[in-house]
Parts: structure tokens; C-alpha cells; sequence
């Protein structure tokens, strides 16, 4: 038993009115901490008085793995950080370092990266909604997720070969040009998809039984989520704008039109929302790409060794599905960066999960877990 | 056609007596030829219904279901069955031996028990008790006593926990589902489930029709009964894994399995038998002339599919809600609705 | 406000805290500050109106033994201005200590503890110091430079 759990059940025993508090530990092998994630929750009775999150089960160094890679082998790990958006997390990467060299790459290579990244957050969300469905007892939402995902899936392996971990956005375009077939397929995939958001909305939104279990639960007041640091659709289920297409646009997001999906009470409701109406904007983001590529090249010219400038950094953030991911790189003037960070969303949302949870019950743990929108490897790194 | 079935073979068996020359002894073969075939028959019939839980989930979740052992996967269960009965069985060091041992027995043993009084037909009742309700309302609600058993003895704190939401759940769920059957008992004055369906089959309608609201206070309350969705959870896997059977595997946790559906064949057959008029044919169909058990069984399996219709539908009620939701609604409800039934009652018979 | 006009404010505000602060060919502001000046620097920046950096993006450190120090460099965003800073502070690297800025933003309890638990920084007043990804009874920092783990031995019984 570690220090941790013996401390917990010192407390627990000498709790003031000598009540029978217990602790129990959720995970790390779990079916629904979404990952190895260990959470020693203190309980008395139903009620959760403590959760503290364990982490570093998955904990595989890519940090300190990167600062021994050159900068386009850093690129197939950062596949492995969050590997449900892959794609974004490949971009953020590829964009710093672009940002660090000055090179900017083409114009039908940002289209092609605005269209892979927005497909790409479909997908995240759409597993969300399976997962926090499943948590929550639903286990049907999940399989008319995955089945959407597998049309978003059979996009991205005709266009990379790959179906989880993509390397397909790299430091100063994309891998290679997608196929004629691709446009028409992305085409009918969208009219599809669009009608099917309302059938996971009649199955979820608006059930009472969904509704008892998320309304009210896990409420983050929008000071102390920006204080907490939470970012992405969990702070914008709070109503605050924060969202990093919007304040800091890359690619062409200020030449497209969407609107920010804001909620209005903080608790989990708010962001199931945020989350199916970001669904909705991104499908409306995609058709726009779509009409707006042109040919042209997808790779800008690079030196075949990528040498940073000594002295250089750069601190770069982008809107994953998660939340604001950001790659802090810092150049030596070899072709290995010298410090390589990962400013991860989960990382922050699982540390407002002990405010959200006390006083509530063990079944809010999951409710909160699960519309926070966690990944575990995100958070370990 | 039940009586003519029963009577035929009980006729056969007597004749296989006679020649073993065990006539002595023929009320307690009778007996035990019954519980063995009983079981049998409704072995099968489990098998069958896991089956056909796999098939509907599988449609409605846009999958396929079992379809390789078998024709359309029939034999899939007796594949699962087989494989449970041949697994290692992990018990853990410092359980509480006993206990441990009974609680599946009893799970199984008190649900398979209330079979014993649905009237299958018109002549096929195991034994037709007089007081059929309140044995089988007694009989179930054993389930709580093997649960908590089971959380108890496994020695382990999610099991601790599973047998208590669930002792809470049973407890509160019961007084709902006894409820709503009291203004049937008012009006047919017997709580005989055949003397019910015989009262439906004379008064020309079934029971569900005036008593709506008691058909869906009974549903809600048998799903909570059985611990299924959205009442599942003392075996809610996402939160506690397996709840009161963490611990269990093998033979063990298939008697669990088994007394979860039977437990929900026995609330079917009481619903079916009480309100929806038994062995009583289907009014618009009954140019099938098919036979009362098959009517019987149809009735059971539309309301199994609607409790299977339910698990995959709805997500879980948390505890507290859950028990807000039995006291705080369905009995005020069921109450309302024995008040209001008491009145039509003595309105009707004083105009007659 | 332009960079380069929050870089006048932050000189003209911060006088003497501030060792140096240049606007990178990256177009960020990078401010160096006195360690005995980070935490009142750091105060100020979220509390006075015109910076308001609510939000701390990332706190990370990093490791320079040829000139033998630990850079500790905070990420500061802010909602209502839409301009971004970023603070460093150098801390010698034998026994780096540094004041908390948890109660300043408590995004900084997790941030900081990883800190620790990977370069070794201690941060005087953290409510809660401990180690974050490896275990608790690791002995070592594993990202700073001269970090060797003599491989990993696991003992057969």
C-alpha cells in the first residue's frame, strides 16, 4: 500500500464523528476511467468526501524521448500523446516548429490540415459521447458512435494509410495529397452525419434520466475554471470564450465562418452540448474547406536536416477536441529540440475533478470524468 | 388444451409406475417429475432468452449478435453455458466460506421457486396455490437476502457496496410492485393467479385495459425487481465493476446470471397472467386456434423484449435518485390508484 | 495592447524586477525576472486590469548544466486582452527553490508538482510537494540532462 492510500485511511479513521469512512480505489484498471487512472476516493457511505487522481500509470517520457529526436521523428510521437486526436496534436507540433523556423506552408496544405483536424475532432467527440453515454449506463450511444467513426476512419486511411496514429501532418505542409476519391466521400459523409446528430440528441438530450444525472452535477463556475486552468469545451460549457480558433486564429479559421459553442450552467449538461453543437459547427467548417481548396503544392521547401537556431523558442497553442494544446519547443541549433512540452488539456480538467466531486455521490465521479472529456495519455504523457 | 396435455401424460408417467411397480410412491415421483422437467423446460427457455437479449441489443445497436454457433446463433448460449461450467473457480482467500457459498444457491434456488404458481394453462399449474401473489412477492424478494450475502461475503468493498444499493433498491421497489396488483386482488377478491385469468376470461376483458397505470407501476417496479437497467446498479460495470458478483465466476456467477432472467420470467408470467388474461388468446388472432401455453409464452416473451427494449435504451438511474423516484412517486401513485380503483368499484356495485 | 507596447509597460511597471524582456522573432514577450521578484511580479500580472493574465498556460522548466541553471518558464494568457506573456526565472541549478504561485492560479499545484517531481525544483509554500508521474519512492530527476537511469533491473524472486 503506498503513503498516499495509508494517509487517506489515517484520516478517514480519525475523522471527527468517528463514522465509517472507507477508501476506495477506482482503478487503474477500470472500465470507465477512460484509462489508466487511479482515483482513491474517500466515501462515507455514498458520499464522496476526497478524490485524489493517481497518475503516471501511463507515463512513457515522450518529453524526454523527443529532445533525443530530430524534429520530423518527434512527429510519430506525437501521435502517441493524444491519440483519439491525433491529428490535431500532430499539427500543434508541426506548427511550432514552423513557427520556430519561420516557414509557413502552402495555401492547399492548411486547407487540407483545417479539413484532416476538423474530421478529426468529429471523431474525438463522437467517441466521447460513446464513452460518457456508456458511463452513464446508455450503452447504445457508443456503437452508433463508433459506427460514424468508422466513415471518418475509412477517410483518413485512404488518405494516410493509417487509422489511429496518422504522422499524416507534417513540419511544413501534409504528408501527401488526398485522393480525387476523397472530396466526394468527405462530401457524402457530411450530409450523413448531419442528420445523424439528431438521432443521438433524441436518444440522449433530452431523456429524463440523462437529464437527473447531469443537470447541476459538476458545476464549474467560470472563475475558477480559468484559475484551475481548465480550457476547451469544459470552460466553454461555463459560457466563458475561450476558444483558441477564435482568439488566436492559425490556418485560415478567420477566413471561415462558425460560431463558438458556449453553454450557459458549467455542469456536465452544459458541456454535452458544447460538445454535439461543436459537432454540428464543424461539419459546416468542413464543407467550407472543402469548396475552398484549390491545387496546388501540400510540402513547402525544407533543408533535408532541420536545424533550429540556438536561442530560439517558441510556445505555440491550438484548439485540440480537448481543450488548448500547446508545444513549447526550445531550439539549440542542432537538429533535436532542446526541450520539447506538451501542454496537454486533460492534464488540467482532471485537477478540478476533487472540487467537482465532493459531496457528491461515487456515481457523479463518472458523470464529471466523463463530460470532462479525459485521455489518459494526454495527462501522463 | 393444457388440461388435456397434463392429464395425458400424467396418465403415461402412472402407466410407467404401475409397471415399475412404484404406485406407492406416486405423488412424490409426480413431484419430483414435475421439478425436473420444470427446470428443463425452463433452462431452455433461459437459454433462449439470453439469446434473444444478445439479438436485440445487437439490432438495436446497428450490430448483428451472435451468429456463427448455430443456426442465427442459436447455440450460442449453451456455448456460454458450457464454457461457465468449466472455468477455474477464483474464490477469493478471506471470504466468509459459508455465505460465499449459499448466496448464489439461494439467488437461484428462491426466484426458480416462484414458478411454481403461474398457470401456464388452463390445467398446467405446478400447484395452485390459493395465496399465489403473496408466495410469489415473498418467494423474489429473497433475492435481497442472497445479495447482500453475496456483497458480504466476498470480502471486498465493491461488493460491500453493490449488496447494499441493491438490498435498498429490492426493498423500496417491492412495496410499488405489491401495490399495484392490490386493486386486481379487489376486484377478482382472490389472490390465485388462476383464479385472475379465469375472472378475465368470464369478464371478457383483460385487466391491463382499466388498470393502465398499475401495468406500468408493475413494469417499472419487476425491471427494479431484477436489477436490470435503468435499475442496474448493483451491477453497474462502469462504476463498480460487478457489483455483488465481483467476486464470483464460474458455475457461481451463471446461478446469478440464470436467477437474474428467471426473476424476470417470473414478473413477466405474473404481469402476463394478471393483465394481460394468461392462456387467454389475443382477441383479433384467435382465429389461430393456437393452444393457451403458446399464448402464454408469446404474452411472456413481448414483455421480456420490453424490459430488454429498456437496458438499452435508458442510462442509469443514480442510488438516491433511484430511491426518490420508487417512494416519492411510484407509491404516492400506486396508493392514488388503489383509492381511485376501491371507488369505481363500489360506484359500480352499487348501480348494479 | 501590441507587444510591443505591453513590453513598455512591463519595462516602465517593473523597473527593477525585470532582468531582461525582449519581443522574440516568434512575436512573444518574453520578461526574465529576479527569483525574489516572481512572486509579487506574478500577482500583479494577473491582478492589475491592463495585464489581467488570468491564465496560466503551462509552467515548465528547463535545464541549461553548460550554464548551470534551471530556467523555470511560465506561459500566462489573457482572456480579457488576448495578449500572451511569457515569465522565465533562473534558478542555480544545485538547489533550485523557487515560492509557489499556487495560490495565485491552482492550475500551478499540478504544474509545479511535476516540476518537482521532474527537475527537482522545490517550490517554498506548495500545499502539497510530492511526486506526480513517478513513484513515490523515485530517487531521481529523469528530465534533466545528466539524468542515467543505470538501467532497469527488475530482480527476479
Amino acid at each position: 500500500m503506498t503513503d498516499l492510500l495509508l494517509s487517506q485511511i489515517r484520516a478517514g479513521q480519525e475523522s471527527q464523528f468517528g463514522t465509517d469512512e472507507y477508501v476506495v480505489n477506482l482503478g487503474p484498471q477500470h472500465p470507465s476511467t477512460h484509462g489508466v487512472l487511479r482515483l482513491v476516493v474517500r466515501l462515507d457511505g455514498e458520499t464522496v468526501k476526497e478524490t485524489t487522481p493517481v497518475l503516471g500509470y501511463l507515463h512513457r517520457s515522450i518529453e524526454k524521448i523527443c529532445e533525443n529526436r530530430t524534429y520530423p521523428q518527434c512527429i510519430t510521437y506525437t501521435d502517441r500523446v493524444d491519440y483519439v486526436s491525433a491529428m490535431s496534436v500532430n499539427f500543434a507540433f508541426a506548427y511550432a516548429v514552423e513557427k520556430l523556423l519561420g516557414v509557413e506552408a502552402p495555401a492547399r496544405a492548411q486547407w487540407l490540415r483545417m479539413i484532416m483536424v476538423e474530421l478529426q475532432r468529429i471523431a474525438s467527440h463522437l467517441l466521447w459521447m460513446g464513452s460518457f453515454g456508456g458511463d452513464l449506463g446508455a450503452l447504445t450511444p457508443l456503437l452508433y458512435g463508433m459506427r460514424e467513426r468508422e466513415r471518418i476512419i475509412d477517410l483518413f486511411e485512404m488518405t494516410c494509410g493509417q487509422r489511429l496514429t496518422y504522422n499524416y501532418i507534417r513540419i511544413g505542409g501534409v504528408m501527401i495529397d488526398i485522393l480525387p476519391e476523397f472530396v466526394p466521400k468527405c462530401r457524402s459523409f457530411l450530409d450523413y452525419f448531419e442528420k445523424r446528430v439528431d438521432e443521438y440528441e433524441s436518444l440522449l438530450t433530452y431523456n429524463p434520466i440523462f437529464l437527473e444525472r447531469t443537470k447541476g452535477v459538476g458545476v464549474i463556475a467560470p472563475e475558477v475554471g480559468i484559475n484551475c486552468g481548465v480550457t476547451g469545451p469544459a470552460l466553454r460549457g461555463s459560457g466563458v470564450s475561450c476558444d483558441v480558433r477564435k482568439k488566436q486564429p492559425y490556418l485560415f479559421y478567420d477566413q471561415v465562418k462558425f460560431e463558438e459553442a458556449l453553454g450557459t450552467d458549467g455542469d456536465c449538461w452544459s458541456r454535452y452540448r458544447v460538445r454535439m453543437d461543436e459537432m454540428v459547427q464543424s461539419v459546416s467548417i468542413i464543407r467550407q474547406c472543402l469548396d475552398r481548396l484549390e491545387p496546388g503544392p501540400v510540402e513547402a521547401k525544407l533543408p533535408p536536416v532541420l536545424k533550429v537556431p540556438a536561442g530560439t523558442e517558441v510556445y505555440s497553442r491550438i484548439e485540440s477536441s480537448r481543450g488548448e494544446m500547446g508545444v513549447y519547443l526550445v531550439g539549440d541549433g542542432t537538429a533535436k529540440p532542446w526541450k520539447c512540452k506538451f501542454r496537454c488539456a486533460s492534464f488540467n480538467n482532471v485537477y478540478v475533478l476533487d472540487q467537482l466531486t465532493r459531496g457528491w455521490k461515487l456515481a457523479d465521479i463518472m458523470a464529471v470524468l466523463g463530460s470532462m472529456d479525459m485521455i489518459v495519455p494526454e495527462v501522463d504523457r | 388444451m393444457g388440461e388435456k396435455i397434463v392429464e395425458g401424460v400424467g396418465g403415461a408417467l402412472h402407466w410407467v409406475y404401475t409397471l415399475l411397480r412404484l404406485s406407492a410412491w406416486a405423488s412424490i415421483l409426480d413431484t419430483i417429475v414435475v421439478a425436473v422437467v420444470m427446470f428443463a423446460l425452463v433452462a431452455v427457455f433461459v437459454m433462449f432468452l439470453v439469446w434473444m437479449e444478445r439479438k436485440v441489443s445487437a439490432h438495436m445497436q446497428s450490430r448483428i449478435g451472435p451468429n456463427r454457433v448455430g443456426p442465427f446463433g442459436l447455440f450460442q448460449t449453451l456455448a456460454d453455458a458450457i464454457k461457465l461450467t468449466t472455468k477455474e473457480d477464483v474464490r477469493p482467500v478471506h471470504r466468509d466460506k459459508i455465505p460465499y457459498f449459499i448466496a448464489p444457491i439461494v439467488a437461484f434456488v428462491a426466484t426458480f421457486m416462484g414458478l411454481v404458481v403461474i398457470p401456464f394453462d388452463q390445467g398446467m399449474v405446478v400447484q395452485d396455490l390459493n395465496v399465489g401473489i403473496l408466495y410469489v412477492i415473498a418467494i423474489t424478494g429473497f433475492t435481497v437476502v442472497a445479495i447482500l450475502t453475496a456483497g458480504w461475503s466476498s470480502n471486498n468493498k465493491y461488493a460491500l457496496l453493490g449488496g447494499f444499493r441493491s438490498a435498498a433498491q429490492i426493498v423500496s421497489y417491492e412495496i410499488p410492485l405489491v401495490m399495484s396488483l392490490v386493486p386486481i386482488i379487489m376486484v377478482t377478491g382472490s389472490l390465485s393467479l388462476k383464479s385472475i385469468v379465469e375472472y378475465q376470461h368470464q369478464a371478457g376483458y383483460w385487466f391491463v385495459f382499466p388498470q393502465i397505470v398499475a401495468f406500468i407501476i408493475f413494469l417499472i417496479s419487476a425491471t427494479a425487481e431484477a436489477n436490470r437497467a435503468p435499475f442496474d446498479i448493483p451491477e453497474a460495470e462502469s462504476e463498480l465493476i460487478g457489483g455483488f458478483h465481483t467476486e464470483y465466476s464460474g458455475v457461481k456467477f451463471a446461478m446469478f446470471f440464470l436467477g437474474e432472467y428467471i426473476a424476470m420470467v417470473v414478473s413477466a408470467s405474473v404481469a402476463t397472467a394478471v393483465f394481460l388474461g394468461g392462456w387467454l388468446p389475443v382477441p383479433f388472432l384467435a382465429f389461430l386456434h393456437l393452444p393457451g401455453f403458446v399464448w402464454f409464452v408469446l404474452k411472456i416473451l413481448f414483455m421480456i423484449y420490453l424490459i430488454m427494449a429498456f437496458r438499452w435504451t435508458f442510462p442509469r438511474l443514480r442510488v438516491d435518485q433511484l430511491m426518490d423516484f420508487g417512494w416519492k412517486v411510484l407509491i404516492p401513485l400506486s396508493i392514488l390508484n388503489i383509492l381511485v380503483s376501491g371507488a369505481v368499484i363500489l360506484m359500480l356495485e352499487k348501480g348494479n | 495592447m501590441t507587444l510591443d507596447e505591453l513590453k513598455a509597460k512591463i519595462d516602465t511597471d517593473f523597473k527593477d524586477q525585470v532582468l531582461a524582456s525582449a519581443v522574440s522573432p516568434q512575436k512573444e514577450l518574453i520578461v526574465t525576472v529576479k527569483s525574489e521578484f516572481y512572486l509579487s511580479l506574478c500577482s500583479q500580472l494577473r491582478d492589475q486590469s491592463e495585464y489581467s493574465f488570468q491564465h496560466l498556460s503551462c509552467l515548465t522548466a528547463v535545464d541549461y548544466p553548460k550554464e548551470n541553471k534551471i530556467t523555470l518558464v511560465d506561459h500566462l494568457w489573457s482572456y480579457a486582452h488576448s495578449h500572451q506573456v511569457t515569465v522565465k526565472v533562473d534558478l542555480p541549478r544545485d538547489n533550485p527553490k523557487i515560492p509557489t504561485v499556487e495560490n495565485i492560479w491552482k492550475s500551478a499545484n499540478w504544474l509545479e508538482r511535476e516540476v518537482y517531481d521532474l527537475y527537482g525544483v522545490t517550490f517554498e509554500g506548495h500545499s502539497d510537494l510530492r511526486r506526480i508521474m513517478m513513484p513515490e519512492d523515485y530517487k531521481k530527476y529523469p528530465l534533466r540532462k545528466d539524468f542515467s537511469d543505470d538501467g532497469f533491473i527488475i530482480k527476479p524472486n
